[in-house]
């Protein structure tokens, strides 16, 4: 389970909603916490994202349906998130006039070390999101579920 | 030794450590130690065919090795190997 603070929401639907028609990309920081929902219930993993970096997409062609990541933009990240005492967890991305979810391309160029989160931006304004989690093959990702603020819809 | 710096992820199979060091020859002899210490972060890096997977990066300092000699790409005790995921992705 995935769970986005306020801020680090915002951060994340502004950055996607700013870049539309294009695809944006950033990094999730944050931490994971043992929690009991119910008392003397199942123990879970909440990764609480705390943070949300936005990054360059340096995909060099129509950035409308594609983006990538430099990987020393990454590696900066993971250095920055370990100074402040976070973890990177995750990365996002967004998906212009299309739905959330884990295309093909999406797949084999992930890496299951982290959850991907996909926001939907219809016309400029975000319409929902989802959660992945790619295996190490890149043939399959399951679906996380994820905890959101609670966001108007233009 | 040549300093290999481990993402965050991968530090549950490195007893948590961020930075390990190894003596080697080339980038593949530092990861064939790395390994063989730690064993379980070998799938995350390798395939089944002991191959690199594909969204595995390896930099020495701030070169990709595939762009050097790869594996067999010399090493010495001032550098530093990262390791580094590739990420992208597109709407089809």
């Amino acid at each position: 389970m995935i769970r986005i603070t306020e801020e680090a929401w915002r951060v994340m639907v502004d950055h996607a909603q700013s870049h539309y028609p294009n695809e944006c990309c950033g990094a999730m920081l944050g931490a994971v916490r043992s929690e009991t929902p119910q008392p003397g219930g199942e123990t879970i993993a909440v990764k609480e994202i705390s943070r949300a970096i936005p990054l360059v997409n340096t995909y060099r062609g129509e950035q409308a349906d594609r983006y990538e990541i430099n990987p020393m933009d990454l590696l900066k990240t993971d250095k920055e998130a370990r100074t402040v005492g976070l973890e990177l967890i995750g990365i996002y991305h967004s998906h212009p006039d299309c739905d959330a979810y884990f295309s093909k391309t999406d797949l084999e160029n992930s890496c299951p070390w982290y959850s991907f989160v996909v926001l939907s931006i219809q016309q400029g304004a975000f319409h929902h999101a989802n959660c992945f989690l790619p295996n190490a093959e890149q043939t399959h990702a399951e679906p996380e579920t994820l905890l959101i603020p609670t966001t108007k819809r233009a | 030794m040549a300093k290999v710096s481990i993402p965050t992820p991968l530090r549950q199979f490195t007893e948590q450590k961020d930075t390990v060091e190894y003596a080697g020859a080339t980038v593949g002899e530092v990861l064939n130690g790395l390994t063989g210490q730690f064993s379980g972060l070998r799938q995350h890096l390798f395939n089944d065919e002991g191959k690199l997977r594909n969204f595995v990066n390896i930099y020495l300092n701030d070169e990709d090795i595939r762009y050097l000699e790869k594996t067999d790409t010399a090493v010495s005790d001032s550098d530093t190997i990262t390791i580094i995921p590739s990420i992208a992705g597109g709407l089809n």
